[in-house]
C-alpha cells in the first residue's frame, strides 16, 4: 500500500485537525500516525497516511487544500520515499541536554552541531526563547539518542565547551534519571 | 517526550538545592582474612580492599556524571574489627588502624568503618582490646571511624561499657587535644545499631550481610525545604497535612535517584546492591541544612518549642516516602541532626535556642541521637557516660537505633567553639546541666535490663 505524509501549518483555531481528519476520511485515506504541536500561536501538523490507490496524492492535496486554505492553513503532501530504507539506528542510549541562558541567535545551531558531529541523534527537541538575561526564559532540551561507541567524556567535554562559547548553562544527563524521579 | 517541567524541576534540584548522593558505602567482609598473625591478618585485608575497592571512587564519578547527579563520599564499611581481629591486643588494633587508614587512602575513600564493637549484653576479649585501642587509634589515623554498640532492646543497657565509653571518648579527646577533640568526631556510641548504615561514624558492615555489598546514603535537606519554601509561598494556608505530603513526594524522589545510581554502581563492581538509607543528612552549607526545614515550617530555630513535634513529622514524611520509592530502604532513614555539620542547627545552639536536654528530646523521634555535639573538656567521664546512658534508654525503650557523638573540647568552655574542618564543621560548645555531679549511679555499673515489650506506654 502506498503511502504519504501529509504536513499542515497556519494560525492555531478549533476545528483543524477536524477538518483534516474530515477530507482524509472522505478521500478514502487511513491515518497511521500523527503528530502536532502548538508554537506561540501557530498551528503545526504532520500526519502519516496510507492511500486508497497510488495515483490520488494529488486529488487529496487540492481536496485537503480547499478545506483548509479558507482557515488560513497551507498544506504540503508527498509520497513516502520506500526506494531509501532507513538506516538500522545503531545502538544507543538516551540521553537528555538542558541548556540555559541569555537569548541569542544561533544557539541551537551551536549545540545540535555539537551533537551530530557525535552521531547522536536529536529525537526531541523543544526550545522556547522568550529573549531577554533570565535564563529560565530561554531553555532548550534536547532529547538525543548517543551511539554507545561514542566516547561519553569527549561528548560531554565538547557539548560544555560549546556551551561556554555561547553563554549557556548546560546538564547532559541520562534519561532514566528523569524516568526514575517522576515515573512510578 | 518527557514533560519539560519535571526536567527542569530536576535540574534545580540538583543545581540549586544541592540533591546528592551523600555516601556510595562498599561494604567488605573481613571474617575470611581471620589470622592470629597481625601481619597476615594485615596483609589479607589490603589485599581483600584492594581487590574490590580498588575500582570504586572511578566507578562512582563515571556513573555519577552520566546522571548528573554527584556521588560525594565514597567510602567503605568492613566487618566489626573487635570480631575479626579478636585475638590481637590493643597495641595490634592500633596496627591494625593505621593499617585500614593507609588502605583507605590508597584507593582513595574518605572514611572507612568498621572500627566497631558489638557490646550490648557482655564484652569478649577482642571487644575489649579493641575499645582500649581507640583513643590511640583514631588519633593517629585520618580516615577510621569507630563505633561501639552497648545497648539493645533486647539486651537492654550494658552500663560498664557504657562507663567505659564515658572513659574512652575523654582520652580520646586527650590524645587528639591539638585538634579540639578531633578523634572523638569518629566515634558513635549506639544502641540498637543497624547493619547496614551507609553514613559514617556508624558504618559498619554486619554480620548477617553478604561477602561485599553497595549501601547508598541519600540526602537532600535543601531540596525537602526548596519544596515547602515553594508551596507555601503559592499556597499559604497548607496545613500540616498537606505539607507533610509534600515532603513524602519529595523523599520519594531523592530515593529513588539514589537507588538508581546504587544500583548501577553495584553492577560495575560485581557486588549485590544492599539498601538505600534515606537520611536528611546536613552539610555545613547554607541552603543544605536539616535546621532551615524548622524556619521553614515556622519555627524560630530548631530548638524551641514545637521542634520536637515538627521533627517527628519531618522523620515519618520521609520515611514513608523512601519506603514506597524503594523496597529496600535500611540504615538509619530518617533526619539527623548533627550539631557542628549543620550550620543552623549549630547557630541555634549558639545562640542559646537549642540546648542539649531539647536536643536529646528530639532524638526520640529522629533517627539517631546526640550527634557531634561538642561540650566543655571538663565535664567528666561519669557525666559524659551519663549523657550516653539518657540517649542509650530512649533508644532501648523505643526500639529504635540512638546513638551519642560527644566531643569534649579539651581546654574549652560552653560558648567558645570548637573547629573540626570540612564535613564535620564547627560548633559552639554547648554547656551540660549539671555537670560532674555525683558519679555513684554511672559506677554501679552492670546492665540495666532489656525492657518488656508488651505492657506499652
Amino acid at each position: 500500500m502506498e503511502k504519504a505524509i501529509i504536513s499542515v501549518l497556519g494560525t492555531d483555531r478549533p476545528g483543524i485537525m477536524a477538518a483534516i481528519s474530515r477530507t482524509l476520511s472522505d478521500n478514502g485515506c487511513n491515518i497511521e500516525d500523527v503528530s502536532q504541536t502548538i508554537l506561540q500561536t501557530e498551528f503545526a501538523g504532520v500526519v502519516i497516511v496510507s492511500l486508497p490507490e497510488a495515483a490520488a496524492l494529488d486529488g487529496i492535496e487540492a481536496a485537503l487544500d480547499r478545506a483548509l486554505r479558507p482557515m488560513g492553513l497551507s498544506t504540503f503532501a508527498r509520497p513516502l520515499d520506500k526506494s531509501v530504507p532507513p538506516a538500522p539506528p545503531a545502538a544507543s542510549q538516551p540521553f537528555i541536554v538542558t541548556t540555559m541562558g541569555a537569548d541569542r541567535i544561533g544557539l541551537i545551531a551551536g549545540i545540535s552541531e555539537v551533537m551530530a558531529a557525535f552521531g547522536a541523534n536529536i529525537v526531541n527537541l523543544k526550545a522556547i526563547f522568550r529573549g531577554g538575561e533570565d535564563p529560565r526564559r530561554n531553555t532548550m532540551i534536547y532529547e538525543v539518542d548517543v551511539p554507545v561507541y561514542t566516547d561519553p567524556a569527549a561528548f560531554r567535554k565538547a557539548l560544555h565547551a560549546r556551551a561556554e562559547e555561547l553563554g549557556l548553562a548546560l546538564s547532559l544527563q541520562h534519561r532514566n534519571i528523569f524516568d526514575a524521579l517522576h515515573r512510578i | 517526550m518527557i514533560n519539560d517541567q519535571d526536567i527542569l524541576a530536576t535540574l534545580e534540584m540538583l543545581k540549586v538545592e544541592h540533591l546528592d548522593v551523600r555516601t556510595v558505602t562498599l561494604g567488605i567482609s573481613l571474617f575470611d582474612c581471620a589470622s592470629d598473625d597481625p601481619d597476615r591478618f594485615m596483609a589479607r585485608i589490603r589485599e581483600k580492599i584492594l581487590g574490590l575497592a580498588a575500582p570504586l571512587v572511578q566507578v562512582c564519578a563515571e556513573v555519577g556524571e552520566k546522571y548528573g547527579i554527584p556521588v560525594v563520599n565514597k567510602r567503605i564499611a568492613v566487618s566489626p574489627l573487635a570480631v575479626a581481629g579478636a585475638p590481637f591486643s590493643a597495641p595490634g588494633f592500633v596496627r591494625i588502624a593505621e593499617a585500614l587508614d593507609r588502605t583507605a587512602r590508597e584507593v582513595g575513600v574518605d572514611f572507612i568503618g568498621g572500627f566497631s564493637a558489638l557490646v550490648e549484653k557482655g564484652f569478649s576479649r577482642g571487644d575489649r582490646a579493641l575499645i582500649e585501642s581507640l583513643p590511640e587509634a583514631l588519633s593517629r589515623t585520618e580516615r577510621l571511624c569507630a563505633s561501639v554498640n552497648v545497648a539493645s532492646t533486647r539486651a537492654g543497657i550494658n552500663m560498664d561499657a557504657v562507663y567505659l565509653m564515658g572513659r574512652t571518648i575523654k582520652a580520646a579527646a586527650a590524645a587528639s587535644a591539638g585538634a579540639d577533640g578531633i578523634a572523638c568526631a569518629k566515634l558513635c556510641v549506639f544502641a540498637n545499631i543497624p547493619q547496614d548504615i551507609p553514613f559514617m561514624a556508624g558504618a559498619y558492615l554486619g554480620v548477617g550481610e553478604p561477602d561485599a555489598v553497595i549501601n547508598i546514603g541519600v540526602s537532600g535537606p535543601g531540596v525537602v525545604k526548596r519544596a515547602i519554601d515553594r508551596a507555601r509561598a503559592v499556597e499559604p494556608s497548607l496545613d500540616l497535612g498537606r505539607l507533610s505530603e509534600l515532603i513524602k513526594r519529595t523523599a520519594f524522589k531523592v530515593t529513588r535517584a539514589g537507588e538508581l545510581i546504587g544500583r548501577e554502581v553495584a553492577e560495575r563492581l560485581g557486588v549485590p546492591f544492599g539498601v538505600v538509607d534515606l537520611s536528611l543528612a546536613p552539610t555545613p552549607d547554607v541552603g543544605d541544612s536539616v535546621g532551615e526545614i524548622f524556619q521553614s515550617l515556622g519555627l524560630q530555630a530548631i530548638g524551641v518549642p514545637g521542634s520536637t513535634a515538627l521533627l517527628a513529622l519531618l522523620n515519618d514524611a520521609v520515611k514513608k516516602g523512601g519506603a514506597f520509592a524503594s523496597s529496600y530502604v535500611g540504615g538509619l532513614s530518617g533526619a539527623f541532626i548533627p550539631v557542628s555539620e549543620d550550620s543552623n542547627i549549630a547557630e541555634a545552639a549558639r545562640s542559646g535556642l537549642l540546648s542539649l536536654e531539647k536536643l536529646e528530646a528530639m532524638t526520640s523521634v529522629c533517627s539517631v541521637g546526640l550527634d557531634m555535639v561538642a561540650v566543655p573538656g571538663d565535664v567528666s567521664a561519669e557525666t559524659l557516660a551519663a549523657i550516653i546512658a539518657d540517649e542509650m534508654a530512649i533508644g532501648v525503650v523505643n526500639k529504635k537505633t540512638t546513638a551519642a557523638r560527644l566531643i569534649p573540647v579539651p581546654g574549652k568552655r560552653a560558648g567558645e567553639k570548637a573547629f573540626f574542618g570540612g564535613l564535620l564543621g564547627e560548633a559552639t560548645i554547648m554547656p551540660v546541666n549539671g555537670a560532674n555531679g555525683d558519679p555513684t549511679f554511672i559506677r554501679l555499673g552492670g546492665r540495666i535490663p532489656a525492657p518488656t515489650q508488651s505492657l506499652v506506654n
